[in-house]
């Protein structure tokens, strides 16, 4: 691979010009910029904080730009030759301070912290009890893949007939999905961008992850944490059948895992009873 | 104050002396600066090459590529991307930012400006610079390895850390080469802490001390404590890959014992939140003082802004778990480090009312050291307000280890702090090597180094928020990133453009230091700056101090009406006029 500098300049040139190509088709610099479609129940909370987040700072770095830029402006050597001899700890200056630091407490502190607090306390990490119509699913990451696990027909997990899938999630529209998680190797980050939640995938100790989609499609899932040089492979795919494919996918699923399972395959044992740690 | 007493030694004579082993605190200060400048170039090319990788993947680096990978024609391989941003961050951290901001000013400015004729301590001084010089060398060394230096990340997390995940001398190397800097650090720290204490010159009491010795002063009292942490968890490690502990290993991969990867964190944590404030309070205190001097008018709220930086120091210390949410600590002690993490608003929110009081009212000199000392302003605010949404947890699930938290981390502690140090090379330029630098280059350097800049992290924070995450060699095999691609190009042409842009900086400081012999000295105060080292000749002697002076105002008098001394400004050796 000799290329000479033209010929890698004309490459440059091609990718570019290409990539302005699709760009133009389908996205705006707006739409670019916006995270991935959101598909689940709770994805909303943490899109409401970000917005309010958004609309607080732009406030205060608004005025810190004023003042920064206005005083830059009205208060240069060229225009204003004599400095105002003070040392700011008089009575008045300090109750502006202290008024600064108390719109700051209550428009950042006492929002922001409470309303993360409860989405955190009341939903994102409150989950769901364990019934019939939660779907469980173990997820078992290693470098450089997500490994899953379906309970499989006798509903146990860790037997001989469960559904074990290689970077393939598939799952039905509208239900809870609970997932327990632990990892073989290094610490994984199990990522799901249009459900807006991630959670650590660590050796020795099992994570839990509760969420939701209303929308039937395929999506991504990624490895957020660092895990070797090939990190950036570790893909796995979302599907979000609606109930019935669901379920005609399920039962064919464990049908081949009923026929096909190796029961001496060390890799299908990688397994837990639901709930054990 | 000044019980210690300080003799004046002879200057030493012969050039291994005078610039090897050198006990002057100037000297190792300028030794801490060339060391800081050269790895700020070296991490800074590596910057551009992870850009590159990023922007145009598969297509070779130019210019040096084919030279570095001959195997690959010329192609950054994913190896070597882990590599890069591994020590691209390490080598920033520890190897330019705190031997610059810490060690440089540190050295150079502590004596200088509380009117010492030196440190307290010089022998330690001069070994904290070699540790300092040991620690850097092992780690080039480490490059040079046949299966590579450390890739596991600046944070280097067990597992992937141990020899489970990173076989080879590289990540041992690392490890060795971050203790003997902690080493380092901590032998500067203990220096710094006690000469403050012990040989401020008579009259200068803490309130009257500038806010550049305050930031120094608390930076230093967090590394004292907080290093040693990382020491720790630095030897716990090493014994892992070494003598086959399990203290982090755990899970099936691992044979024998059981050990827990997040006991890392933790430990890496408790160093490693406060070491951010380690960073940027220097940068801080140069700010600080900076706005005022050259506003022409007194900090704003000077004892506020004091007190402000060490609360700051104190919460500092308390909110280390805002990095660890993924994890899933007890939603209690979550809730806990959030709200914490949320208090620090309230400190900033008052420095950085007292740093826009400052300029209220003043008669701002644009110099060059005031140019990067706003830019300061500017990015932290922005740095700072981001900030925000990675402490609220919730919101953290969705941002966590995606370039969000890459662009707000480079706001707060890559450009303030290289902004800050700028501004001081800049400002103490005359008093170091004797000559102001050029001032067009110099504003030409601050502007083609900030709008470039900001393009960079913002777009970083940009496609952050649009999902795309760090450490990726090839983040387009992801489907969602695609139409991240020309942010992603953006932004590593703005990279490009303010890497070029340094070649001013380089220039210029080359040029003032080693190519303008014939020109002359600067004056003793060419700012017009009432702080003490501005009353004794630029450069500054080897004594520093012929009397050691004795202070009688604060470090920020400007503009004071009764002044009849046809100045602006008072020395801090004059009696106060009222």
């Amino acid at each position: 691979m000799n290329f000479s500098l033209v010929e890698r300049l004309q490459g440059i040139l091609a990718q570019a010009e290409s990539v302005a190509d699709t760009a133009s088709k389908t996205y705006s610099l707006w739409e670019r910029m916006l995270p991935p479609e959101d598909i689940s129940s709770t994805g909303h909370l943490i899109t409401w904080l970000f917005n309010y987040t958004t609309y607080v700072n732009l406030f205060w770095f608004a005025l810190v730009c004023i003042g920064l830029f206005g005083f830059a402006f009205v208060y240069s050597h060229k225009r204003h030759k004599k400095a105002y001899y003070t040392h700011g700890n008089e009575k008045k200056h300090l109750l502006i301070t202290a008024f600064i630091g108390l719109a700051v407490f209550l428009s950042v502190d006492m929002v922001i912290t409470k309303v993360s607090s409860r989405d955190i306390r009341e939903v994102i990490w409150n989950f769901p009890e364990d019934s019939d119509d939660l779907i469980k699913v173990q997820v078992y990451a290693q470098q450089w893949a997500w490994n899953f696990r379906y309970a499989g027909r006798d509903g146990e997990f860790n037997t001989d007939d469960d559904v074990v899938l290689l970077n393939d999630m598939v799952i039905p529209v509208g239900k809870k999905v609970m997932i327990q998680m632990t990892s073989k190797d290094v610490i994984h980050s199990f990522f799901l961008p249009n459900v807006r939640l991630k959670a650590d995938a660590i050796p020795g100790r099992f994570a839990k992850l509760w969420f939701d989609t209303n929308k039937i499609g395929k999506y991504e899932i990624a490895c957020a944490e660092m895990c070797g040089i090939h990190h950036y492979l570790m893909k796995a795919h979302l599907t979000v059948l609606s109930e019935e494919d669901y379920a005609s996918w399920l039962n064919e699923q464990e049908e081949i895992a009923i026929a096909t399972n190796d029961t001496e395959n060390p890799d299908l044992r990688w397994g837990w009873a639901w709930g054990s740690k | 104050m000044a019980f210690v007493e300080q003799h004046i030694h002879d200057e030493p004579k012969t050039f291994w002396s005078k610039y090897i082993v050198s006990y002057d605190h100037k000297v190792i200060g300028k030794q801490f600066l060339w060391f800081g400048i050269f790895f700020l170039l070296v991490g800074g090319l590596m910057a551009l090459m992870i850009r590159w990788a990023l922007a145009f993947p598969g297509e070779p680096f130019p210019i040096i590529g084919g030279l570095m990978f001959p195997h690959t024609g010329g192609v950054i391989p994913p190896d070597t991307y882990a590599m890069l941003f591994t020590m691209h961050g390490t080598i920033m951290i520890f190897y330019a930012i705190t031997p610059i901001l810490i060690g440089a000013f540190g050295n150079f400015c502590i004596p200088l400006l509380i009117g010492a004729r030196d440190m307290i301590f010089p022998t330690l001084n001069m070994l904290s610079f070699w540790f300092q010089m040991a620690s850097g060398i092992i780690l080039l060394v480490s490059l040079c390895l046949p299966l590579g230096a450390a890739a596991g990340g600046w944070t280097s997390y067990p597992t992937l850390s141990t020899t489970l995940g990173q076989q080879g001398l590289g990540q041992t190397l690392w490890t060795i080469s971050l203790f003997l800097l902690g080493v380092s650090s901590t032998m500067g720290a203990v220096n710094y802490i006690t000469t403050i204490i012990t040989l401020r010159a008579p009259g200068m009491g803490y309130f009257k001390m500038p806010l550049t010795v305050w930031g120094l002063w608390l930076t230093s009292i967090l590394n004292a404590i907080f290093i040693p942490v990382l020491g720790a968890g630095l030897l716990l490690l090493t014994c892992d890959r070494i003598f086959g502990t399990t203290f982090f290993l755990a899970g099936a991969a691992a044979t024998s014992g059981k050990g827990d990867p997040i006991l890392f964190q933790h430990v890496f944590w408790i160093f490693g939140h406060p070491e951010v404030y380690i960073l940027i309070l220097p940068a801080w205190g140069i700010v600080s003082d900076l706005l005022s001097f050259f506003a022409r008018k007194p900090a704003f709220g000077y004892k506020m802004t004091a007190l402000s930086l060490s609360a700051i120091t104190i919460l500092s210390t308390l909110v280390y778990g805002h990095h660890m949410y993924t994890t899933q600590m007890s939603p209690l002690l979550t809730q806990s480090f959030m709200t914490l993490t949320m208090l620090i608003s309230i400190p900033s929110a008052i420095f950085f009312a007292n740093w826009l009081g400052t300029l209220w009212k003043g008669s701002i000199r644009f110099t060059s050291p005031m140019l990067f000392a706003m830019g300061v302003v500017f990015v932290f605010g922005l740095g700072g307000l981001t900030g925000l949404y990675l402490a609220s947890a919730s919101v953290d699930l969705y941002l966590h280890d995606t370039y969000f938290v890459v662009g707000h981390f480079h706001y707060t502690m890559a450009a303030s702090v290289l902004l800050g140090g700028f501004a001081g090379i800049y400002f103490w330029m005359p008093k170091m090597f004797g000559r102001l630098m050029n001032e067009c280059l110099a504003k030409w350097h601050f502007w083609l180094t900030i709008i470039p800049l900001n393009g960079i992290f913002m777009g970083m924070m940009i496609m952050g928020y649009a999902g795309m995450h760090r450490r990726l060699y090839n983040p387009f095999i992801y489907e969602f990133m695609n139409k991240l691609i020309p942010i992603n190009t953006f932004v590593t042409w703005c990279a490009i453009a303010m890497g070029l842009a340094q070649g001013l900086f380089i220039y210029n400081f080359i040029k003032t230091i080693f190519f303008s012999k014939k020109q002359p000295l600067a004056s003793n105060n060419p700012w017009e700056v009432g702080t003490l080292e501005w009353q004794i000749p630029s450069p500054a002697p080897h004594y520093n101090y012929k009397e050691i002076p004795v202070v009688k105002c604060g470090p920020h008098e400007f503009g004071n009406p009764n002044l009849t001394t046809g100045r602006d400004f008072q020395y801090q050796t004059e009696e106060l006029v009222d």
